[in-house]
């Protein structure tokens, strides 16, 4: 696509015109956003909007990532049924037109999800439903978990068509597409002026200061100490605490990996195909025919979960597949937590070396 | 030429006959169901029976000899034994009874009469008899019974599924119970159920028995030891949870289970 000349572009919406607007694109389709947990207030989900007032824009991090709007955690991919040949019919999947409120860090795992998904074969699905949305970001401020700024995905944009930053008067926004812009045509917006924009750096600074936890090594040194030395007993430290349970990766906004399951209708001749989220720490991930398994024991899952993020991918892809999100510490049943256990592999990597 | 029907057959053992009614809560789906078989015996839904079947369904532990010797006859009879429920694929409650040898137990239950009872340790099906489909749950989860009545009837095998709940339960979205301070064997319990306790903001009990080399000893550190969730340490605190009460806790469901992992590993709560 040739790239607008006049973007990004920028205006200020209030809050109430934030209501309206939200209103506006419910009537138009399924919208997807966070919301207030109804089972627990104080937490977060991305759900189906169905009231502009239940939107919440200021909200620390949510249970599941962003992901799911394209990639859902159980979907139906074709139903089948019995013939010669067997009639396949595909079943498209069915995304929220508009994908509202994702953080930075979101974004870039979805920038992350677009490259890995586009790797030959590509995944058709992702981009069916990434092809039918528009996504609106918005800035926010860090908790105890966040380490995105280490990453460099604090301030990510892409792939977000509109990005939205709190101020006095309500948001700045940021205008990253024509699709973007198409989407704010009817929103009632005023100029953005100097003040504003001082306010939203101001922010900006405000959330860099308020991450307090970092990568103590940059992504690409952290691929070259993975490469070069083995860390067993680092790995083996962590299988010990370690259940297999795969939540770190089932809330991974950058995990990408699915199994498949057949389930048949009552006539015993048709059925549907689904996939549904995996996880590589499961002991029967990379269970292959004849009953082998290729990561047996705990602690080889463990590092194959490092050497994904951090290290494979990294090098295919040029990015590292964590984001500093912080939900897979936050999730983890057994406590481990991955920005903890990164740096002691950068200060194992770096003792002794003088270069810490 | 319209192929015959496969009968079914459902027996019980040691146990509540919760299974049994859970397969009724099929409903409008037993029309499906009939589509395809006949029913020979099923005590909590027909009266009468006939002792001509293909399929048998058993529920229950197996614990007196009465019981081995019918299950024998129900497996010369049965082309496939289904195990349906945790009672009767992993012992479940019935097994808490193994840790004692003696006759306390009958003592305990019969009193004065206990010399009129022969009781032996209550075992799963399995450990009696080949068994070709297994189903767990307490009771039996019903989309698993459907799957499983699925695979059987198009000649499938059904492998136990092998993952933790944690697993669905994130699946579903859900909020880890841990961070409501709800103590939760759901990472170390095998999935299947649709983590259906707690996605209703419920711990899971372990219903449906240990995952493949579970990670007990992690399991006991995180329900004993402080902890970063500071709800869940609290609570931890204030239950004064210990090693004999998680014990216990495992123990509910998984009491076969736990011994095996103990002779394998040397683990255990």
């Amino acid at each position: 696509m040739m790239r607008d000349r006049s973007l990004p572009s920028y205006c200020v919406i209030s809050p109430g015109s934030v209501l309206d607007f939200t209103a506006g694109i419910l009537g138009k389709g399924p919208v997807m956003g966070p919301m207030v947990r109804p089972d627990q207030p104080g937490f977060h989900v991305f759900d189906r909007l169905r009231r502009p007032e239940d939107l919440v824009l200021e909200y620390t991090t949510t249970t599941m990532p962003p992901k799911k709007a394209f990639f859902p955690p159980t979907e139906t991919v074709f139903r089948f049924s019995a013939g010669d040949p067997p009639n396949l019919t595909p079943v498209r999947g069915d995304p929220p037109w508009v994908l509202l409120g994702v953080h930075p860090c979101d974004l870039s795992a979805i920038d992350a999800l677009d490259r890995a998904y586009s790797f030959p074969p590509p995944d058709r699905r992702w981009r069916h439903n990434r092809d039918r949305s528009i996504i609106v970001g918005v800035d926010c401020m860090p908790d105890e978990y966040c380490f995105c700024d280490s990453l460099g995905v604090s301030q990510a944009r892409r792939p977000c068509d509109l990005f939205l930053t709190e101020i006095e008067r309500g948001y700045l926004v940021e205008t990253h597409t024509r699709a973007g812009g198409e989407l704010l045509g009817e929103a009632r917006t005023s100029n953005a002026l100097g003040q504003d924009f001082l306010e939203a750096e101001h922010r900006r600074r405000q959330k860099a200061l308020g991450i307090q936890a970092r990568l103590s090594a940059d992504p690409g040194r952290l691929a070259d100490f993975l490469e070069a030395e083995p860390f067993q007993e680092i790995w083996e430290d962590i299988a010990a605490r370690c259940y297999s349970c795969g939540s770190c990766n089932t809330t991974c906004p950058a995990c990408f990996c699915f199994t498949m399951d057949d389930v048949f209708h009552w006539d015993l001749q048709s059925g549907e195909r689904r996939r549904a989220w995996d996880s590589c720490q499961l002991l029967d991930f990379a269970a292959v025919a004849g009953g082998h398994r290729f990561r047996e024991d705990r602690w080889q899952r463990v590092r194959h979960r490092w050497h994904r993020k951090f290290l494979h991918l990294y090098r295919r892809f040029g990015r590292p597949f964590c984001t500093g999100c912080g939900r897979c510490s936050r999730a983890c049943t057994a406590d481990i937590n991955i920005l903890d256990e990164t740096n002691r592999i950068i200060a194992a990597a770096t003792k002794g070396r003088g270069h810490a | 030429m319209k192929k015959e029907k496969p009968r079914i057959a459902f027996f019980d053992f040691a146990c509540c006959e919760g299974c049994q009614l859970t397969v009724l809560q099929l409903e409008e789906k037993l029309l499906d169901l009939l589509d395809h078989v006949e029913v020979a015996a099923w005590r909590v839904a027909i009266s009468g029976g006939s002792d001509a079947y293909d399929i048998a369904f058993c529920e229950g532990s197996i614990s007196n000899r009465e019981d081995e010797e019918r299950l024998h006859r129900i497996r010369e009879t049965a082309g496939t034994v289904v195990s349906l429920g945790t009672c009767a694929s992993i012992g479940c409650h019935n097994a808490l009874k193994n840790q004692w040898t003696g006759g306390e137990v009958l003592e305990l239950v019969y009193g004065g009469e206990a010399g009129r009872f022969e009781t032996l340790p209550a075992r799963p099906v399995a450990s009696v008899v080949p068994v070709d489909y297994q189903i767990l749950g307490c009771p039996a989860s019903l989309p698993e019974i459907e799957i499983v009545l699925k695979r059987i009837l198009t000649g499938q095998p059904h492998p136990l599924p092998n993952n933790p709940v944690c697993v669905e339960c994130k699946r579903n979205d859900n909020l880890c119970v841990l961070e409501k301070g709800v103590m939760c064997l759901g990472p170390v319990t095998r999935c299947g159920c649709d983590a259906i306790c707690t996605s209703y903001g419920d711990a899971c009990q372990g219903c449906r028995g240990l995952v493949d080399e579970p990670n007990l000893e992690a399991a006991v550190r995180v329900l004993t030891e402080n902890h970063r969730h500071a709800i869940m340490d609290a609570v931890a605190r204030g239950l004064r949870v210990d090693r004999e009460r998680i014990r216990t806790w495992f123990s509910l469901y998984n009491g076969p289970d736990l011994q095996l992992e103990q002779e394998k590993t040397g683990h255990g709560p």
